[in-house]
């Protein structure tokens, strides 16, 4: 075997590419950087997109990115650039150095404590999250996959008046280094299909629905059923009906319960809690949440989409609690938020965050608890497949945002609904949750299931 | 700059010999067409948080972009290398999407050429004086301190500024297989602010923006002093504000940042691959009465220094004025090269792209509409119950279905024809076409707005928008 196929399975980069990194490093320590933080990474994205069920689109994308972040005589600054001639480089550190010089000084900016840094990130392999076979795969069968996964050609349906489809595989390998030693490697591949389906009523109204999967294996690649699902997502809005505004349960699907948890993971980032701009300021350590809720953060899991053994600084991931029984265990605090707030340091964000399945005490138990159970578990509200548009307010957690779905009743859905709001605050929203389904979606590196929330106001 | 080709070529270092021969290679799979997208960017930003400059730095990206169509179909490649090597690898990756063309019916739409000469060498849309590249961070510290004292100047209540700018300057290359070759560099320069208030145990926050492709001679003490009143404007209001009972009523749109209902509600839906994928609740309606013939809606590259300027779009066509409703009728979609060529109708230079990483496809620039008869106080007055809204954060579209909606960062309701209880933090939800139809009062007031707009439609672009006041008859609003 070869060194460059060699290089294929264990990632990207080359070694040459990763010696240009650490030349990086030592040319910036030269021009005067006391510290110095590299991040290099490269990646190669195939795509063949379908339009109802002819080849559309072929994309190939290689990219390469070199980020510098310098420490200088106290103070800070991020450089970037794709170009990666090592003739060029020397000039592009003497002006980011230069340009650094002219910043204030900031004593709170620091590389991490050894200590925290990842140590058991050498190959980039150690997650699992390479497919050993992604380079046998041909051009040939990334066409063929996207044109296999069509529906269009041999759909009966003539409301069907648009198929739009896209597979696509990538490759991406990133590695940071520091002036301290710290060397740290991630790769990983993923395969991925969608396609959105646009069909029309007797009406002429057109409705749209999309579906996707994606898999770090290709094997793992639930490719065959979107074109049916998304299709069926389209068919099941013809016909939606107006409701009354007014308070129902509200229980949201697994492809976008995420969509309330990205708030609350927003005010949990040190540089919310700073600059006094988070509804969950001075909540560390305190049970602002119900007593029966957890999220974790599992960026351990081997094979699993989102893993990852460090953040951009470098510093190792954990398993570990964000909330616990309801009480908010941790804010994310980086290195430089740490030095500024007087606050231990964190990762810097989560990474694969989790809400494991779990039921308001009191509730009886519906049996099941993917979407099905949670709606009978609920009984009566609105079931919502997607949102559209709408904001939250990170300083007081007041939101409102644009949904649609379907009306359900005895834990039956009756009819579809749409142009509606929801409208509250993002504390009363999860304190009036009832419950968190079983069912992530694996494809996520949000593992958030169908969640059922009481008492949501709708505007309709 | 734009005139001197021989700059860009020397930069990308390439011939116009290897732009054909490149070009020439793209189409022997049997493509249609071929064309060069050839970028050099220069990104600066410096960052002012707790009274002090300590954050900044500078971003280069580089790069050629090779696209080749065969009909409708697009093969797309790029490379972040400009030797020929890498360049003729790209050529043959997207040259994949022609093969086996010859075995194919001839295409739709098989010519992409612009009209003969449309123009190659248009008028300059951003003209500036001071190139962000040769200024120093330095330069700049003294206004970013100055706008932070500022706004803390003026309101007790303010806790926290964050000031950012941020500039870029792209210089563009484009060559196709019809032997143009289009030059052009663009600058654009952003300075934002965050700003947390504090009063009485509440906390609230409010950002403001400008961005103008120019030269850093944007930079003024009547700039700062702009930015810093918008900031600490209608504080008491926010403070004060609740939100509204919920539900369906009339909406009254300040004139300026109102725009994003045009941008959300019609200029996506009227962006022609929605409409050729017959994917757009406006496909099929061109010449139909969309509206009441009182409102004329425009796509506008010409705007000089406007964030959604184009002396180009990103496929060589030169920037124009695209009426996209006219008197009420549904007069053009927004069209790139394939969109036009497949349609039969001269591109609009709405063929834009993020970077060269990206293929170009129909997106806004500067969307707004034209002013009408009414006086905004007689607009306001006709409403027995509804609400005023003038300032948003962010909108989203539903291309099938039409279904819009848009975050309300500040408003006021309307009772009785008069202003009263501040509102903020709603989201309204409409239907495009049925919103259109639904303008019942379009103000003289017309506006576009200066903040740093940008859409996501799979890419990043910078645009800006504008509107009148108008009154909508009927739109769902979120409440309690």
């Amino acid at each position: 075997m070869e060194e460059n196929d060699m290089e294929m399975i264990n990632g990207m980069l080359s070694g040459k590419e990763i010696d240009l990194a650490s030349k990086c490093i030592e040319t910036a320590r030269r021009l005067g950087a006391d510290r110095v933080r590299v991040t290099l990474s490269k990646s190669l994205m195939e795509l063949f997109g379908t339009l109802n069920g002819e080849l559309d689109k072929v994309n190939h994308c290689l990219d390469r990115s070199m980020s510098v972040s310098l420490f200088v005589d106290g103070r800070f600054g991020t450089f970037s650039t794709n170009r990666l001639e090592e003739e060029g480089l020397g000039s592009f550190l003497e002006k980011s150095i230069s340009t650094v010089r002219m910043l204030a000084p900031d004593p709170c900016r620091a590389l991490p404590s050894p200590d925290r840094k990842a140590a058991g990130a050498v190959s980039g392999t150690e997650l699992d999250l390479m497919d050993p076979d992604y380079a046998a795969v041909s051009s040939d069968q990334r066409l063929k996959m996207a044109m296999d996964a069509s529906i269009f050609n041999g759909n009966k349906d003539g409301r069907l008046i648009s198929e739009e489809g896209e597979y696509s595989d990538s490759i991406y390998d990133s590695l940071v280094i520091d002036s301290e030693g710290l060397f740290c490697r991630h790769c990983e591949t993923s395969f991925e299909y969608g396609v959105e389906m646009t069909i029309i009523d007797g009406g002429g109204n057109r409705y749209s629905g999309y579906w996707w999967d994606s898999a770090p294996r290709l094997r793992n690649l639930g490719i065959a059923s979107c074109g049916a699902t998304a299709l069926e997502r389209a068919l099941n809005q013809i016909g939606p009906q107006k409701i009354g505004s007014g308070k129902y349960t509200m229980v949201v699907d697994n492809e976008n319960s995420s969509r309330l948890v990205a708030p609350l993971l927003s005010a949990l980032s040190g540089y919310s809690i700073q600059q006094k701009n988070s509804f969950l300021t001075d909540t560390l350590g305190n049970r602002v949440f119900p007593e029966w809720l957890d999220i974790l953060d599992r960026p351990h899991q081997k094979g699993r989409s989102g893993s990852r053994l460090f953040d951009s600084e470098g510093v190792a991931t954990k398993e570990h609690s964000i909330i616990e029984k309801g009480v908010v265990k941790e804010y994310f605090i980086n290195t430089y938020m740490s030095n500024k707030m007087g606050m231990a340091p964190t990762v810097e964000d989560a990474t694969r965050p989790v809400i494991p399945a779990s039921i308001s005490p009191g509730l009886a138990n519906p049996g099941s608890l993917d979407q099905e159970g949670i709606l009978r578990l609920a009984g009566d509200g609105i079931l919502v497949t997607g949102f559209n548009g709408g904001n939250s307010n990170s300083a007081t957690g007041n939101f409102s945002f644009g949904v649609d779905g379907f009306r359900f009743k005895d834990g039956k859905i009756l009819h579809p609904v749409r142009e509606m709001l929801i409208t509250g605050n993002l504390l009363t929203l999860w304190n009036n949750l009832l419950a968190a389904g079983d069912d992530p979606r694996s494809c996520k590196s949000r593992q958030i299931p169908t969640l059922a929330f009481k008492d949501v106001d709708f505007s309709a | 700059m734009f005139e001197d080709k021989s700059y860009y070529l020397d930069l990308f270092k390439v011939t116009e010999q290897q732009l054909r021969s490149l070009a020439r290679k793209g189409m022997e799979a049997g493509g249609s067409y071929c064309d060069l997208f050839f970028e050099n960017t220069a990104c600066h930003d410096l960052l002012l948080r707790d009274g002090i400059v300590s954050s900044g730095g500078f971003h280069v990206d580089y790069g050629v972009g090779i696209r080749v169509l065969d009909g409708d179909r697009t093969g797309y490649a790029y490379s972040e290398s400009t030797d020929m090597k890498a360049m003729t690898e790209a050529v043959m990756a997207a040259s994949k999407i022609a093969l086996g063309a010859s075995e194919r019916p001839a295409a739709s739409g098989a010519m992409h050429t612009a009209p003969p000469r449309m123009g190659l060498r248009p008028e300059n849309h951003y003209p500036y004086v001071n190139d962000w590249r040769l200024a120093e961070a330095s330069r700049f510290v003294p206004a970013l301190e100055k706008l932070q004292q500022s706004i803390s100047s003026k309101d007790s209540r303010v806790l926290k500024v964050i000031v950012s700018l941020s500039d870029q300057v792209s210089d563009i290359m484009m060559f196709n297989s019809d032997e143009e070759l289009v030059c052009d560099t663009r600058p654009l320069g952003a300075l934002a602010v965050s700003v947390v208030f504090s009063h009485e145990g509440k906390t609230e926050n409010k950002t403001v923006s400008r961005s103008y492709r120019t030269g850093y001679e944007m930079i003024t003490d009547e700039l700062l002093e702009e930015i810093a009143n918008e900031a600490v404007a209608g504080i008491d209001e926010r403070f004060e504000a609740r939100r509204p009972k919920g539900g369906q009523m009339p909406v009254v749109m300040g004139a300026g940042a109102s725009g994003i209902l045009l941008h959300e509600a019609m200029g996506h839906a009227f962006e022609a691959d929605f409409n050729r994928k017959g994917q757009s609740v406006f496909s099929g309606k061109i010449g139909q009465k969309v509206c009441d013939e009182s409102i004329s809606i425009v796509d506008d590259g010409t705007i000089s220094r406007n964030r959604g300027a184009v002396n180009f779009d990103d496929e060589g066509i030169p920037g124009q004025k695209t009426f996209m409703v006219r008197d009420g009728i549904l007069t053009s979609y927004l069209h790139d090269r394939i969109s036009a060529a497949h349609y039969g109708v001269v591109p609009t230079g709405n063929g834009r792209r993020e970077s060269f990483r990206y293929a170009p496809i129909p997106r806004m620039r500067a969307t707004y509409m034209l002013g009408g008869k009414s006086r905004k106080e007689d607009i306001i007055a006709s409403v027995k119950k509804g609400i005023f809204v003038d300032q948003f954060s962010n909108g989203q579209v539903q291309i099938g279905e039409g279904d819009f909606t848009f975050f309300v960062k500040s408003g006021f309701l309307i009772e009785e024809g008069r202003l009263t209880m501040p509102v903020k933090d709603i989201n309204i939800i409409g239907n495009g076409p049925k919103a259109l139809s639904d303008i019942i009062a379009v103000g003289n007031d017309p506006k576009i707005d200066e903040g740093a707009w940008t859409c996501g439609k799979g890419q990043s672009c910078p645009v800006s928008c504008g509107i009148p006041t108008v009154l909508i008859n009927n739109l769902t609003v979120g409440g309690e």
